[in-house]
């Protein structure tokens, strides 16, 4: 391979570019977390309501290092939630992306179903919660129920809006020419809603997020980000309560910054799907 | 303006569903297909909603409309306080870009917290009740609406702004008749995902926090009784309650605001 002196000096610029950045990201973050300590140590706020972040830090590597069964409590706590999220998301794509479709080939059935969803989708997803702890009872199953109800009806309204909305000029176009519906469906329909799935599946994975810390502290037993802030409410394990919410926080930016906002514009630039605004 | 028999006939297309949903879900439960403590014919649900209407406490007052009432107050206090404020501060992150360098950081890593998170602190802080709820509705608000600001501010064409200014427009014209007119439609937007999400956040919050009243209260408190008519009868309200809250109210701001100034962004 050949090194050009002028990319190689292009690709300097660019990590210095992006180490500026990350760095004007950070100072802001870093001077909250200094003028949050100073006022602990200048005894303005008593430390057992509001911890200093050295203390909070301390907390941090014990529950990193204290293990249950050989492995870190954080870890179990993370991974908990992980698979909750990831199984009540994923059964929302499958059915919300099928009923989505549904809805959005044939008129009939979405005239039936489109009022019920509308009617559904404003009901704040834990309101589901105290119906699925008498139907299901505490633990996993109420916890994944409602992370994918939390996800499953904005899923299904943007897929069956991104199908209707596809352009009639280029049904009829590919119907000219000769296509079947199941080519229509695939080469048409398909690509021409991916822009609004894609908008849902954004918005079904911030839903599905706040359903399950939700979810977690109304109905976890004994793991999970929610649950782990929520019980040490009771034991007034303030630093651990901390711990959870800066996890919760840094979990939540990395899905939405790292994960959500570059796979959205990966498959919709990609595709020159790009909306007009 | 659409005539009336279209208008009779849009709503009775869009209720007839809903109308048949129920039906089917009252024969399921008529018929013993499902338990019917687990799920209760609707209309039984229904008329417990309307048992709770009439019933007083002892100083008079319907029950129910007390516990509307009181997510009603915490609410539009919360969400209020939000919108000054993140209006405020979205607006300044739109006209300096030290403003914005410093608080984008904050807001972004704040944005994808779930409201509810805040509860457990701040029930140490504050206590169970009001204070509590109030604030966690103001967090969930405060962050999309100072980032939707911000955002719609910030998307302002400098030429605009330039065009105003060598017409003579001093600081505060620029700022009425230019900034704030331009903002307008990202602004609505920002509120109307901070309502929700401060609705949604309200009701789970009440079902950790509050002590006596509150719709998420209500239905929360009647599970320990297995009073599945009370939750569900409490579902469907605060469906129809938020439908139109969405549909009547803020449809209405939109009419009477940016849509007259010809500003609605098309998503």
């Amino acid at each position: 391979m050949k090194f050009e002196r002028r990319s190689v000096i292009s690709i300097l610029e660019n990590v210095k570019k992006s180490l500026t950045e990350a760095f004007s990201f950070m100072l802001p973050l870093l001077s909250i977390v200094l003028i949050w300590q100073l006022i602990v140590e200048l005894k303005i706020i008593s430390p057992r309501l509001l911890p200093p972040p050295s203390e909070i830090a301390q907390t941090f590597l014990e529950l990193s290092s204290q293990r249950t069964g050989g492995v870190p409590i954080l870890l179990i706590h993370l991974y908990k939630s992980f698979i909750r999220i990831a199984l009540g998301l994923s059964a929302a794509v499958l059915f919300g992306v099928t009923f989505g479709m549904l809805m959005g080939v044939n008129r009939v059935i979405y005239r039936m179903l489109q009022p019920i969803i509308s009617f559904l989708i404003p009901i704040p997803t834990l309101a589901w919660v105290p119906i699925l702890l008498i139907w299901t009872g505490i633990g996993d199953k109420t916890i994944i129920i409602t992370v994918f109800l939390g996800a499953f009806f904005v899923i299904v309204y943007n897929t069956a809006n991104g199908v209707r909305n596809v352009d009639r000029h280029l049904i009829w176009a590919a119907q000219i020419m000769g296509a079947n519906k199941w080519t229509l469906f695939t080469k048409v329909l398909l690509p021409g809603s991916l822009v609004s799935v894609i908008t849902g599946l954004r918005l079904a994975v911030g839903y599905s997020w706040r359903a399950l810390v939700g979810a977690e502290m109304l109905a976890a037993t004994a793991w999970g980000l929610g649950y782990m802030v929520f019980a040490a409410r009771a034991l007034m394990a303030v630093n651990v309560m901390f711990v959870g919410l800066i996890l919760i926080m840094v979990t939540g930016f990395i899905m939405e910054n790292c994960i959500m906002v570059p796979l959205q514009r990966r498959t919709i630039e990609r595709w020159g799907m790009v909306r007009e605004m | 303006m659409p005539s009336l028999t279209k208008r009779l006939g849009d709503s009775a297309s869009l209720l007839a569903p809903l109308f048949f949903a129920f039906l089917v879900w009252e024969a399921m439960s008529r018929l013993k297909l499902i338990n019917p403590i687990l799920l209760p014919p609707p209309s039984k649900a229904l008329m417990c909603m309307y048992r709770l209407l009439i019933a007083r406490t002892p100083d008079g007052h319907s029950i129910l409309l007390m516990h509307i009432y009181h997510s009603f107050y915490r609410l539009l206090y919360g969400f209020f306080a939000a919108a000054v404020i993140g209006v405020a501060l979205g607006l300044a992150m739109g006209m300096n870009k030290y403003v914005y360098g410093y608080f984008n950081p904050i807001i972004s890593v704040m944005v994808p917290v779930p409201g509810i998170t805040w509860a457990p602190i701040l029930i140490l802080w504050l206590g169970f009740g009001d204070p509590t709820i109030i604030a966690v509705a103001f967090i969930a608000a405060f962050f999309p609406i100072v980032y939707n600001t911000a955002a719609g501010a910030r998307s302002i064409s400098k030429e605009l702004i330039w065009a105003t200014q060598t017409m003579g427009a001093n600081g505060r014209t620029i700022f009425f008749r230019v900034l704030l007119p331009w903002s307008a439609a990202y602004i609505l937007t920002g509120l109307k995902l901070g309502l929700a999400r401060s609705w949604r956040t309200l009701i789970a919050v009440e079902m950790i926090a509050a002590t006596l009243w509150g719709l998420g209260y209500m239905i929360f408190d009647a599970r320990e009784f297995l009073l599945t008519d009370v939750i569900y009868g409490g579902i469907i309200l605060l469906a129809v309650i938020f439908f139109m809250i969405e549909n009547v109210v803020i449809r209405a701001i939109e009419e009477k605001t940016i849509e007259k100034w010809g500003m609605k962004i098309e998503i």
